[in-house]
């Protein structure tokens, strides 16, 4: 039985990863700046969307403010690289470190709330700090700072330009993709488990041993990390930060990316990004109201697809699986804590191959007639 | 001591709760929203600026700002009543729809706020108020019109309070809202309570859009006035409390006010907002908990 | 009519001797010139946008139907910025990269225009700003590919404080701001102007921006007593700060003076009666008495039955100045081009300006204006060297 989610997802890996690819070639033959360049902006905000999917998708909490992680990290980044050195190992570094310290911090206020709570604290939280940020001279105030030089990034190959735009683009696909795999990792641990088992039902989790507190703090500062270190990558590209970076909406858009995308694939959310700013690019050349336009499509897509495009795909392959009879079905990992997601709230059918010192137990609403039936 | 607080507490207190009846109308519609239906209104503030855009073309077309406080609300109840029923339904099965109603309603906000400009342009416009002059009051000038929204503010809260807790219709929908399936079996029309509840909550917005229409002015952008001061208070508040709109709205607008005259002012909402995480943290309902279970 | 007819027949006939001529040149640049425009056209500085956009294209029929510059019809793309720096840069070089424009302008905020220069360093373009007035942009952040044509902070302070002193000497000043970095620096820089000739600064509150309610300052403001209150809100706040200060007859016995864009032809629908008196040190007003002013605005109400304001007004001069450039420079390439900017002085609406060559600021008169009964009357000016203050840039 295999996961429609899962093919879904391989699917979009391998068109993203070949879009990229041709981008990077086609690009670079022709010596093109502009679309290589947008196309980092799309990985780089995808990378914030990913973030944001992290939280909501796989933990279930929706944070309206991760923006200012990603401003924070784009900041931190840009005066590293302005005062300190002009070093691209040394900024991510710095960068990954302040970060999942900030997180760390934050997470004692932003989790002793859950669901709505959790979303107004968080969003409440980015606008404070945006407007303490707009209001800093220091940090350049409403102007931003500017000035960011042009990094040599080493590599065992020489040293590279990080003004060719090619070159960057490899750079931040290769960094997005980094953080893309260490999630991905993450998901396959006892940690991922728990984090769909806290999707599913977090009062419950205790029942079977484990706390949940530890597991969301750990998910809420690799958020955090990933927000920022995608935000490092923005001066290295643009040159410049401002505090618009940490505006309501820049988290609002990452969320509209991770829904257009589908939510809980990590890859969906830099999917939709790359659509949705190459559709912005092309909407706003036409009219002054791609606003109405980009509501519209999202109010649609909430409607009628609130699994995003990853979810159409994985609902394509579920209906061919379907005309085989398979209406459920479960990922398993080497761990104790093994969670099912179903197609309905009745299991039609689920196998499971246990070994003789594993006992299964299913967790789930209380539904009637949960009754497991075990059939060796 | 006595002069200092009439001549400066009184009136920072007076002005705070001018601005307060403002943000508690706009609270209401959204608390009423959240606790009955458990849908976050993220556009509640779009029907707000509604509200004052019907006022003013209304009003330029000749009908009286009287009327327009009468006509505005009875306009927007189909609309409310129209977006719950066609747009909100269809994901409120889901089992995550809060985060789908939140993200539903933030897209219609955006086509919203980009309709009041393509209809009515950027630029912003100012509606007369229809009474003028001022009062001396503590020995300071207040003007006639705030004094007139705060009464009628006050009018009005007391009249939505008695609707809901006092009257049969009330009852209905706090049992809808309390026991959908229960009601439903009793014979209670679940779907059209919610729809016209949803109407009922954001009429009350665009009330309090052409009451402040004359003291705020008008233009696309102005949903965003209030929001976040709005939704703080709803849930300092407690999600779903007419109550706790209340009090919470006087108590944080009163914050504000008094505190504006030691702090710098871009302060004031870092310190609403903190007030708003410490409320969540250590009574993470609110004041007054809600009207539903849980 | 008639004449109009001819004239265009002739000026057709020019234009094709003019491009046969240009085509027969080898390395001769045909074609359209084009002109990215990358201006707010969504949010709250649309207004301002409108304005930009409503300029550049008047100016740009103009130069179109009398032959273009050096035969070669002007192009303008838009782009919407959204008043943020971001979209700024990423459609400033989508612009010059994919479109591939000659020149590029129609930044409002300050965070856009510095972007955008530097996004302009990069391409080894042009590009002018016709709006942004913070000090910066032609004095410490000055670059050598940005040129601005409308009067700075500094400029506009000059003149209201030039006018203060002589209307209220010694005057008690309140002044009251939004909190961000264009709000403070203009305070400060009319309060280092007003007080450097013996006004007395009495108190100062800075709102957020986009405060919506006033009045809990006021108490403040009262307390100080001044005769003068002076402020940098723009917009929809200035609707807002005084309309209630009218409410609360904060506004009686006190003259209230302030930024150059506080009150401009947007918002004074709105403000209304409580705009009267409001006296400004602005670079334009649609009341100037010259000949190419009259015309100007004659004709910017025919096209948009709006009146121009500084934005519009200062737009619509950019491309008249583009255009003597490439002429004198007989090119659109960069370094040509600059280097005819330099010390170029052209006609304007406003007059004759003359761009500084050591810091790419205009000179210009600079005007106190008051407004009477949704009127700009100018009752008072300072001459253009005079106005335009030293040269802080030293970046080239």
């Amino acid at each position: 039985m295999v996961n429609p989610q899962a093919k879904a997802i391989r699917l979009i890996e391998y068109f993203l990863f070949g879009s990229a690819v041709i981008l990077f070639l086609t690009g670079t033959l022709l010596g093109d700046t502009f679309y290589l360049r947008l196309g980092t902006e799309a990985l780089i905000f995808g990378g914030l969307a990913m973030s944001v999917d992290l939280l909501l998708g796989i933990v279930g909490l929706l944070s309206l403010g991760q923006a200012l992680y990603f401003g924070f990290g784009a900041y931190l980044s840009a005066l590293i690289l302005k005062e300190i050195s002009p070093s691209f190992a040394l900024t991510i570094v710095l960068v990954t470190l302040a970060s999942a310290l900030l997180g760390w911090v934050v997470s004692f206020i932003a989790l002793r709330s859950k669901g709505v709570y959790f979303a107004l604290i968080t969003f409440g939280l980015a606008q404070v700090v945006a407007k303490v940020v707009y209001n800093t001279s220091s940090l350049g105030a409403s102007d931003g700072m500017m000035g960011v030089p042009i990094l040599k990034i080493w590599t065992p190959l020489g040293s590279i330009d990080a003004d060719h735009p090619g070159t960057f683009f490899i750079i931040s696909l290769l960094t997005i993709g980094s953080l893309y795999a260490v999630l991905r990792y993450f998901l396959t641990t006892p940690m991922g488990s728990c984090w769909h088992a806290i999707q599913s039902n977090e009062n419950r989790l205790a029942y079977i041993g484990f706390k949940s507190k530890g597991p969301k703090q750990v998910a809420f500062v690799l958020a955090t990390v990933v927000a920022a270190v995608s935000g490092a990558l923005y001066p290295m590209l643009r040159g410049f930060v401002s505090p618009e970076l940490m505006f309501f909406s820049v988290s609002g858009t990452a969320v509209v990316t991770v829904v257009l995308g589908g939510v809980g694939t990590l890859i969906g959310p830099i999917l939709g990004s790359v659509l949705l700013v190459s559709f912005k690019s092309i909407i706003g050349t036409w009219t002054p109201h791609h606003h109405i336009v980009i509501g519209l499509i999202f109010v649609v897509i909430v409607i009628s697809a609130p699994k995003g495009l990853a979810g159409l795909i994985a609902k394509h392959y579920s209906k061919r699986q379907s005309h085989r009879g398979d209406k459920s079905w479960a990922y398993f990992r080497p761990s104790s804590c093994v969670s099912i997601l179903a197609d309905s709230q009745l299991l039609k059918m689920l196998a499971l191959r246990l070994k003789t010192s594993e006992s299964p137990q299913l967790l789930g609403q209380m539904v009637p007639a949960k009754v497991p039936y075990l059939i060796y | 001591m006595l002069e200092s607080l009439q001549y400066i507490y009184a009136p920072q207190m007076l002005n705070g709760l001018s601005i307060g009846v403002a943000v508690i109308l706009m609270a209401l519609g959204l608390t009423i929203i959240f606790g009955l239906l458990d849908v976050i209104n993220m556009s509640h503030g779009e029907f707000y600026a509604a509200g004052a855009f019907f006022s003013v073309s209304l009003m330029a077309m000749g009908v009286s700002f009287w009327l327009c406080l009468v006509l505005v609300p009875l306009l927007l109840l189909p609309i409310g009543f129209a977006m719950e029923r066609l747009l909100i339904q269809k994901v409120f099965h889901y089992k995550d729809r809060h985060i789908l109603t939140l993200l539903l309603t933030f897209g219609v906000a955006m086509v919203l706020e980009d309709s009041y400009k393509i209809i009515w342009g950027s630029n912003p416009i100012k509606p007369p108020a229809p009474i003028s002059g001022a009062s001396e009051l503590l020995g300071v000038m207040f003007p006639n019109y705030r004094l007139f929204v705060m009464a009628f503010g006050a009018l009005l809260i007391f009249a939505v309070w008695l609707l809901i807790y006092k009257t049969q219709i009330g009852a209905i929908v706090r049992a809808a809202a309390f026991d959908k399936e229960m009601s439903s079996s009793l014979g209670i029309p679940v779907m059209l309570v919610y729809a016209l509840t949803f109407a009922l909550g954001v009429a009350l917005a665009g009330l309090a859009g052409v009451l402040l229409a004359p003291i705020y002015s008008v233009f696309p952008t102005m949903g965003h006035d209030f929001i976040l001061l709005a939704f703080s208070v709803v849930i300092v508040g407690g999600l779903g409390s007419i109550k706790g709109a209340v009090v919470a709205g006087i108590l944080l607008t009163q914050l504000q006010s008094i505190s504006s005259l030691y702090i710098s002012p871009v302060w004031s909402d870092p310190l609403v907002f903190t007030v708003m995480v410490l409320v969540l943290m250590f009574k993470p309902t609110g004041l007054y908990g809600g009207m539903k279970n849980g | 009519m008639k004449k109009y007819f001819k004239k265009k027949q002739i000026t057709q006939i020019i234009m094709l001797a003019a491009l046969s001529l240009g085509a027969t040149l080898a390395i001769a640049q045909t074609g359209p010139i084009k002109i990215g425009v990358v201006t707010p056209l969504s949010g709250t500085y649309t207004p301002i946008g409108e304005q930009v956009k409503m300029g550049l294209d008047l100016a740009a029929k103009e130069i179109n139907a009398k032959g273009g510059i050096n035969g070669r019809k002007i192009d303008l793309i838009y782009e919407d910025e959204e008043a943020n720096p971001a979209v700024a840069t990423q459609k400033a070089e989508k612009l010059f990269q994919v479109e591939k424009v000659d020149f590029l302008t129609g930044t409002v905020n300050s965070g856009s225009t510095l972007a955008v220069g530097q996004v302009a360093e990069r391409n080894k373009k042009l590009i002018a700003t016709t709006v942004s007035f913070a000090d910066s942009i032609t004095g410490d952040k000055c670059s050598p590919n940005v040129f601005r044509v409308n009067a700075r902070a500094g400029m506009q302070s000059a003149a209201l404080a030039a006018w203060v002193d002589k209307e209220i000497p010694k005057a008690n000043i309140f002044f009251i701001g939004p909190d961000y970095l264009m709000g403070r620096s203009t305070v400060s820089a009319f309060k280092k102007a007003s007080t450097e000739k013996g006004a007395k600064d009495v108190g100062e509150v800075f709102a957020p921006l986009g405060n919506k309610d006033y009045s809990p300052y006021f108490g403040q403001v009262r307390s100080a007593k001044p005769n003068v209150i002076y402020t940098s809100v723009a917009g929809n706040d200035t609707v807002r700060l005084f309309t209630q200060m009218d409410d609360y007859g904060i506004n009686k016995g006190v003259t209230i003076v302030g930024a150059s864009g506080t009150v401009t032809s947007q918002n004074l629908g709105a403000i209304g009666k409580s705009a009267n008196g409001f006296v400004t040190g602005v670079g334009y007003s649609p009341k100037l008495d010259n000949p190419a002013n009259k015309q100007f605005v004659a004709d910017f109400q025919k096209a948009y039955s709006k009146l121009p304001d500084l934005y519009g007004a200062d737009s619509y001069g950019l491309l008249y100045f583009y255009k003597a450039a490439v002429e004198k420079a007989k090119s659109t390439d960069t370094d040509k081009v600059r280097a005819a900017m330099n010390d170029l002085s052209w006609q304007t609406p406003q007059g004759i300006k003359k761009m500084r060559a050591g810091d790419h600021q205009a000179m210009q008169d600079m005007f106190a204006v008051r407004i009477e009964n949704g009127e700009f009357n100018i009752v008072g000016m300072v001459a253009a060297d005079q106005a335009i203050g030293p040269d802080v840039c030293d970046r080239f």
